[in-house]
């Protein structure tokens, strides 16, 4: 373990769905070692996609890359990928679990399943961000996460490539942080980085 | 949307135990969490309603063990799955004169009928003897009369062409009210039986055990227990499945097997 990984656990939770591969690349590029949180990407995805997205990715970033398997322990310092055809659920353990209840939303991984689980984890939750798609999945849970006091984003529903999942999340809860065009890169990193929680 | 705590899921958990038996203890916490959450939803309850209705015994508390414990199921699912098995598997175990599989967690009997396929279409069929288990009679009373929703058997047809099946699915059954019942000829070489994993113990020796997807119930104590069961279950050079996001990290029996697909998780028993 590194230095950073053995500070308290801090999540970042970033959802998205349509539209939003191109920016889960772009939020790789600024992720440098050591990070000090886990950052958790639940893209929604086919049941058949088979593409590996560590090996996919490994261009972007040297931060170690994950796609987490049940019971793999949730560290900082490494970004995690939800896995197709099933919830990515996160224990209060600081483990990984994955499950296979109905789809939310049509979805498996659905956003809100990963979500609420971080929030009733009882873990620290650094942030939780929505990007560009096309259902209304991640709205309910960013919603909750709000609600509890810790940092919500989402994506300008002006800007997002399909707009109807960010612009839920602003429908339910009207309080999220919105990330405009300009200063979403800065804004994310400045997340990414930021030591107070 | 009804959220639960987990101080909540444990008193429930407990409550369950005293009431019915049944033992929630090596159950994956956050998936039950999600699980009994989605029940409430589901059936407009609230907490304190859900505790009187099973305190009062009755169906309640059943219906909500099995809503808490079935799992998910296709015909062929992960059709990749079933190439590896009649490359890699069938074809070792066709110099055997007899063969015994257990589908551990059968559900509705999807898998031991797409098992019962493949190994008709390897001819090896009608010297093979599959059990499949599930800790639920109520599924397995559908298993047993091998009958499916019409409106399942487009997704299973896909599946078993994308698994190089060697005919039509539909040559397997046939229609009636808006059901597909499989052949009966399938259901010969099939044992559908009650057992529990996490209470029951090794029943026979089998020459390959497939547990897709069931691990992922447990928590890490249960699946160790869970995975000894499956290991001594097994005869030496004995084949054992998992599902495509399941291996044997964590399972105390990773010294035991030899990998012989990495991707689909399919391992034999070495030692």
């Amino acid at each position: 373990m590194t230095e950073q990984n053995r500070g308290p656990l801090n999540l970042v939770l970033i959802g998205g769905s349509s539209g939003s591969f191109v920016i889960f690349e772009q939020i790789l590029k600024l992720a440098t070692r050591p990070l000090p949180c886990a950052v958790i990407f639940v893209l929604h995805r086919g049941k058949s996609s088979m593409a590996n997205f560590p090996f996919l990715f490994k261009a972007k970033t040297k931060v170690r890359m994950e796609e987490p398997q049940h019971l793999d322990p949730v560290e900082n310092d490494c970004i995690y990928f939800a896995v197709p055809d099933y919830h990515l659920l996160i224990g209060p353990d600081k483990r990984f679990y994955l499950d296979d209840t109905d789809k939310d939303f049509f979805s498996r991984p659905s956003i809100d399943a990963t979500l609420i689980s971080a929030l009733q984890s009882g873990i620290n939750i650094r942030a939780a961000m929505l990007f560009s798609g096309a259902s209304q999945d991640g709205a309910l849970g960013l919603k909750l996460i709000a609600e509890k006091g810790f940092a919500t984003y989402v994506q300008n529903p002006d800007f997002a490539e399909v707009p109807r999942m960010p612009a839920e999340a602003l429908k339910q809860y009207g309080r999220h942080h919105i990330l405009d065009d300009k200063t979403i890169f800065e804004e994310i990193r400045s997340v990414l980085y930021s030591y107070s929680t | 949307m009804v959220l639960l705590e987990y101080q909540e899921l444990e008193l429930l958990i407990t409550k369950v135990r005293e009431i019915s038996g049944f033992d929630f203890s090596g159950y994956a916490r956050p998936s039950l969490l999600r699980r009994a959450s989605r029940y409430l939803t589901k059936h407009a309850m609230d907490l304190s309603e859900l505790h009187i209705h099973i305190e009062q015994g009755g169906k309640t508390v059943y219906d909500f063990i099995q809503e808490l414990t079935v799992n998910y199921s296709e015909m062929f699912r992960d059709p990749d799955f079933f190439i590896s098995v009649r490359s890699e598997i069938l074809t070792y175990l066709a110099s055997y004169p007899a063969i015994r599989l257990w589908i551990a967690g059968c559900a509705s009997g999807e898998e031991a009928f797409s098992m019962a396929i493949l190994l008709k279409e390897a001819g090896l069929f009608d010297r093979s003897l599959i059990y499949g288990t599930d800790l639920s009679e109520r599924v397995l009373s559908s298993a047993r009369e091998g009958v499916f929703g019409l409106g399942h058997m487009r997704t299973f047809s896909e599946n078993y062409m994308l698994a190089e099946g060697k005919n039509s699915l539909s040559d397997y059954y046939n229609v009636a009210y808006n059901q597909a019942i499989m052949d009966p000829n399938l259901r010969k070489n099939i044992v559908f039986s009650l057992h529990d994993l996490t209470g029951d113990g090794v029943f026979n020796e089998f020459q390959m055990v497939s547990c897709r997807n069931v691990m992922i119930y447990f928590n890490l104590e249960q699946r160790q227990k869970v995975f000894k069961l499956l290991y001594e279950s097994l005869g030496m050079f004995g084949f054992l499945c998992l599902g495509k996001r399941e291996t044997l990290r964590y399972s105390g029996v990773e010294e035991n097997f030899r990998i012989i697909d990495a991707h689909l998780n399919i391992y034999q028993k070495i030692k």
